[in-house]
């Protein structure tokens, strides 16, 4: 049979973990359950403060050996509660990779039955939500010099959602032109999508209708 | 004694000529005509001219008649043995298309032709015949399903048939293809010329004119037969190897000129390239000339045909020469696994990206030109040139030696040396299909402290052999014989450089990485 | 020679896809590289906020173009788990069949870009026969060649036609021995080693920081694969080792790359003929289209406040998709869909890894990294 990790383990990394982050001010973690496929997967899912995110972002790299950032994804929340109105959602990963032996210049690889990982090398998710209150310049710390996959992923999330980053080096438009006017953030929700209504798709779909005056206009 | 076949063009031509000037010197009025006249001097010559007193017109065309014929004479050859170089070199893209369409799978207008009645499961799909109105195409049908019993997919393995390329696919290798090179041709030849903004306009179009002119210049001579040649001058190897190393330098001001940085860069990598080679390669032909004995490439393949004379192909006597001979031509007309300076894939063309229409055309036709010099030359230099494989031996067979001598009568030379340089061609293109590039700097390692001591080794040896073991008589068969077994077992040596059991651990999943790194090549140690 | 930028691409032959490659070099040195990318922004984000649940399959699978069965599932993966759907263990089957036979395909697509870039000709029309074959059977399964729309909410949309099993078997197994005349023709040629060892080195530790993953850490001697790190469909059901490769202390090189990814198509094709062989109810019973042995029933609301989110081992890496629900019609359209691309992250690490080698080598190691922009720019 393939191996697997262990799913009773991975809970049990997956609360050690979240109780050692819950220990931190402002940060409140739990262990999720999510299912797909034959085995269930335990995700810890942490609720932090703005403030205490570099707290916690340092602490889950020191401490707990979260060595890879995943994603970082940003919310717009116009009609959310008053201290939800922006939210930036961090998946990280836990790889469990420690450094193999290095025999005559060759990396030979820890070759290890994934269902008899235990403790701090069993692989984990950890999603991190963080609440932004009502704002029109939404910012959270930056943790580019800890992780570096976070940079492009900071940088997306500023291009299109406009949550900027205290701390980045290098902000610039990633996936939208570098000209783009400043303070044009696609995902924002104020900005709907053309054609939103099928109806509209199909009116004028050749242009015909379109007078001098609509240069310009994007809906 | 010189070697000879009945297609003695050069004689012919000349001939003709002499035949001709006669006439005309025939016709000419034979007596003294009392004049004098004087020309005053202009711009194009200081001192005035005097004609006569006494005028005699025949003899006068008499004293410049040589000239007439000699010019005459060069003006037929250039243009028949440029003619022959064209007809032949039509081969040349035919054979790397079809062969390379082999070797990838991939059939070309071959599978499209086939198609037409092939299809899944031997149902052409849509049976489009059935769109003719009227029910025309009724007996198309019936040819469809007949050409399927014959020639169409094997039935056992359906489903697979379509992508099993490897099965022998009809009788239709031939033709479709051929006036590709035609079409390609025109397209070039209407297409716009383009000069970029800021591109040095002067050297922009010199640039082609040179990598052109020289090109065409080889071949002046180049003999394709014992007596299809443009020019024969006593030291005519010296003359074609100078004239072919012209090029790199049209190769260079093409890529300076074009104002573009990756023109700039493929420029300055074919410079390096074509510098390391040419010197492996001229030493290498330097060796040749050694052990034939003469710089004339007439006189040298005399000297591997004539039984009064070497008799033995040089290629036996110097297979290292030939292997260096090889690579350094590989590089020098720029083919993969030497073609960096044109890499699509860094370079988009490399130092050719900014000409289009006519120029790019005959520069991508030069190329191959030269790829056909080179391989010509081969032929000339180290196959026996135009002699038939084991001709004398054939010829002196006992009973059917006559048959063979009639047949090697009848043929012109010049068809060997076309085999022989149209199967080392499918060996370029062979090398082309199997090989991925060599990165510019392994490259020139590769020549510098590679192929120029091994071409020193290779001139040593011709001197040794030509200074202790010729002795004007025919060479003995033991020299060649051992010289070939003893490279060709070295070759064998040093080649078979497999590691087995490294290729069969690579099976699993937890493969090992070579230890030692493939040479030559620097590797950021 | 001075200093220069040399900017490669937008339109450019090596680039596999529509992006620059600005590179600094030295002569032949490169000392610096900046990547642009967005060219082929299509805003697939913001519209999936404008779709329903099921309508959002057919943008996944255009996400990724050479690899569309890894997207669209990691994709329905992440939409059962916001809508906490059960998928009936047929169904697994199948779609494990259908994203392994995915893979195979896409790094036949990267190889036989990959033999191009480094000179080789042939191995590109090799490589593209076998595709065709791999092609041939996702067209049996999805019903078009690239963009197959296969996964459905809760199961597939149908499924395995008759004599599947039987083409795939017998493809795989043709397959299976062409992949030993690909490594007779890079593995076993000096110039291919000249050209790709030690060149592009990639340290495992900086490969993680930096967030790469898949085939490209794999060669690191990284031993990590979603499938079995953070398990999903039925990969513990089957026998199977991803692939890692032992490398130098330096790190990976393009060799490394190159090596996983061919031991990679061994393995999917061994997993695709294990799962025929497992397959709850035989490979050659067939259900209609909406059996409840191949579709589940699903919801097609997500209330506001719930979340769905799905780690997801592509041709590429980990991709990941992460779904807000609550959208429009009272939450039959998702309010916020989050793509994680491998490529997005490892693209600017792999221009990197460029710095220090020649300007050859780009393509080399800009191949072994095998980008595929469509994902890169969603």
């Amino acid at each position: 049979m393939g191996k697997i990790v262990s799913p009773e383990f991975q809970k049990a990394a997956a609360e050690v973990l979240a109780v050692a982050a819950s220990v931190i001010e402002g940060v409140d973690a739990e262990v999720a359950e999510r299912s797909s496929g034959t085995s269930p997967r335990h995700v810890v899912v942490i609720n932090a403060l703005p403030d205490s995110w570099r707290n916690l972002a340092e602490n889950l790299y020191s401490e707990h050996a979260v060595d890879y950032c995943s994603m970082v994804t940003g919310i717009h929340w116009p009609e959310g509660d008053e201290e939800r109105k922006w939210e930036v959602v961090y998946h990280l990963m836990r790889t469990g990779v420690r450094d193999p032996p290095i025999e005559d210049g060759i990396v030979r690889p820890i070759i290890v039955d994934p269902s008899k990982l235990r403790g701090a090398s069993i692989p984990l998710e950890i999603e991190i939500h963080v609440h932004i209150p009502d704002t029109t310049t939404p910012s959270v710390d930056s943790v580019q010099d800890i992780w570096i996959g976070a940079d492009w992923n900071e940088k997306e999330t500023w291009d299109l959602v406009g949550i900027d980053f205290d701390g980045h080096q290098g902000m610039r438009r990633v996936l939208q032109p570098h000209e783009t006017p400043k303070g044009y953030h696609p995902l924002q929700k104020q900005h709907h999508l053309r054609y939103h209504g099928f109806e509209e798709m199909y009116d004028d779909v050749q242009g015909f209708k379109r007078k001098p005056a609509d240069v310009g206009k994007i809906k | 004694m010189a070697s000879s076949d009945w297609l003695d063009v050069a004689g012919w031509s000349e001939a003709f000529s002499g035949w001709s000037m006669d006439n005309v010197h025939n016709i000419l009025p034979s007596s003294d005509i009392d004049m004098q006249v004087t020309i005053p001097n202009t711009w194009a010559w200081q001192e005035p001219i005097t004609l006569g007193p006494i005028f005699n017109m025949q003899s006068g065309f008499a004293s410049i008649q040589p000239a007439l014929e000699s010019f005459m004479h060069a003006t037929i050859m250039c243009t028949v043995v440029f003619t022959t170089m064209m007809l032949t070199m039509l081969a040349i893209p035919y054979i790397e298309r079809k062969f390379i369409g082999r070797l990838m799978d991939r059939l070309g207008a071959t599978t499209a032709l086939r198609s037409l009645w092939v299809g899944e499961s031997g149902v052409t799909a849509g049976e489009w015949w059935n769109q003719l109105p009227f029910g025309m195409g009724a007996p198309i049908g019936w040819v469809v399903k007949a050409l399927n019993s014959k020639w169409g997919n094997s039935h056992e393995l359906e489903t697979i048939a379509r992508v099993n390329n490897r099965s022998y696919h009809g009788y239709w290798f031939l033709l479709p293809g051929f006036f590709q090179a035609f079409a390609d041709f025109m397209k070039f030849a209407t297409k716009e010329h383009i000069v970029p903004k800021n591109a040095d306009k002067v050297v922009f179009e010199v640039a082609p004119v040179i990598i052109i002119a020289t090109t065409i210049m080889v071949f002046a001579f180049i003999p394709f037969g014992p007596h299809i040649y443009a020019a024969n001058p006593e030291l005519s190897l010296l003359f074609m190897m100078a004239i072919f190393g012209i090029a790199p330098l049209g190769v260079f001001f093409a890529g300076w000129a074009s104002n573009n940085k990756y023109t700039l860069i493929g420029g300055m990598r074919s410079a390096a390239q074509l510098t390391a080679y040419e010197i492996p390669l001229l030493i290498t032909v330097l060796g040749v000339a050694v052990l034939s004995g003469s710089f004339n490439i007439i006189e040298i393949v005399d000297f591997q045909m004539g039984q009064d004379q070497g008799n033995v192909w040089n290629i036996f006597l110097m297979p290292l020469g030939a292997l260096l001979f090889l690579v350094t031509m590989i590089a020098e007309v720029e083919r993969i696994p030497f073609d960096m300076p044109e890499a699509e894939a860094e370079l988009v063309e490399g130092w050719w990206t900014e000409y289009g229409g006519i120029r790019w055309g005959l520069m991508f036709a030069a190329e191959y030109m030269r790829s056909y010099a080179a391989c010509i030359l081969f032929a000339l230099f180290f196959l026996g040139g135009w002699e038939a494989p084991f001709q004398h031996t054939l010829s002196d067979l006992p009973a059917v030696g006559g048959v063979f001598t009639t047949v090697f009568l009848l043929t012109p030379g010049m068809i060997w040396v076309l085999l022989k340089a149209w199967l080392l061609f499918a060996v370029f293109v062979w090398i082309r299909a199997s090989l991925h590039r060599v990165r510019t700097d392994q490259i020139l390692e590769f020549g510098w402290r590679y192929l120029l001591p091994l071409s020193m080794l290779n001139l040593v040896i011709a001197v040794f052999l030509r200074l202790q073991f010729w002795t004007g008589e025919p060479w003995e068969l033991w020299v060649p014989a051992a010289v070939t077994l003893v490279s060709g077992g070295l070759f064998v040596i040093l080649a078979i450089d497999e590691d087995k059991e490294a290729l069969e651990i690579q099976r699993r999943p937890y493969s090992t990485q070579a230890v030692v790194k493939a040479s030559p090549g620097s590797h950021r140690e | 020679m001075a200093e220069m930028w040399i900017s490669m691409g937008p339109q450019h032959p090596m680039t596999h896809g529509l992006w620059t490659l600005k590179i600094k070099v030295d002569g032949e040195t490169v000392v610096d590289t900046e990547p642009d990318l967005g060219y082929i922004h299509r805003g697939v984000e913001k519209i999936c906020e404008a779709r329903d649940f099921t309508q959002i399959t057919t943008y996944c699978d255009r996400l990724c173009y050479a690899s569309a069965n890894t997207w669209s599932h990691a994709y329905i993966y992440a939409a059962e788990d916001l809508l906490e759907v059960e998928v009936p263990e047929r169904a697994e089957y199948i779609r494990l069949v259908a994203v392994e036979l995915q893979r195979i395909a896409s790094h036949l697509m990267w190889l036989g870009a990959y033999g191009p870039d480094i000179g080789n000709l042939s191995v590109m029309v090799w490589c593209l026969r076998e595709r065709e074959m791999m092609m041939d059977l996702l067209q049996e399964l999805g019903g078009s060649r690239m963009h197959y729309n296969f996964p459905r909410i809760g199961g597939v949309k149908r499924d395995l036609p008759h004599g599947f099993a039987q083409r795939a078997r017998a493809k795989l197994k043709l397959f299976l021995n062409r992949i030993q005349e690909y490594e007779a023709l890079f593995d076993e040629s000096t110039v291919f080693l000249l050209r790709s060892q030690g060149i592009g080195y990639a340290k495992p530790e900086e490969m993680i920081n930096h967030g790469v993953s898949g085939p490209n850490l794999r060669a690191g001697g990284v031993n990590y694969d979603i499938r079995w790190a953070h398990p999903y469909s039925v990969y513990s059901e089957l026998d199977w080792v991803p692939p890692v490769e032992r490398s130098s202390i330096k790190g990976a090189d393009c060799y490394d790359r190159y090596r996983v990814r061919v031991e990679e198509m061994r393995v999917s094709a061994s997993l695709v003929l294990q799962a025929l062989d497992k397959m709850p109810g035989g490979a050659e019973t067939y259900h209609e289209p909406g059996d409840p042995m191949i579709l589940a029933k699903a919801p097609t609301r997500a209330p506001e406040g719930t979340t769905g989110a799905h780690h997801f081992e592509d041709s590429r890496g980990e991709s990941m998709f992460y779904i807000a629900g609550g959208g429009e019609g009272r939450g039959k359209q998702p309010y916020r869909v989050s793509i994680r691309s491998p490529m997005f992250i490892t693209i600017p690490y792999a221009a990197k890894c460029m710095i220090g080698y020649k300007v050859a080598d780009i393509p080399a190691i800009m191949g072994s990294f095998d980008p595929c922009i469509g994902e890169t720019d969603r």
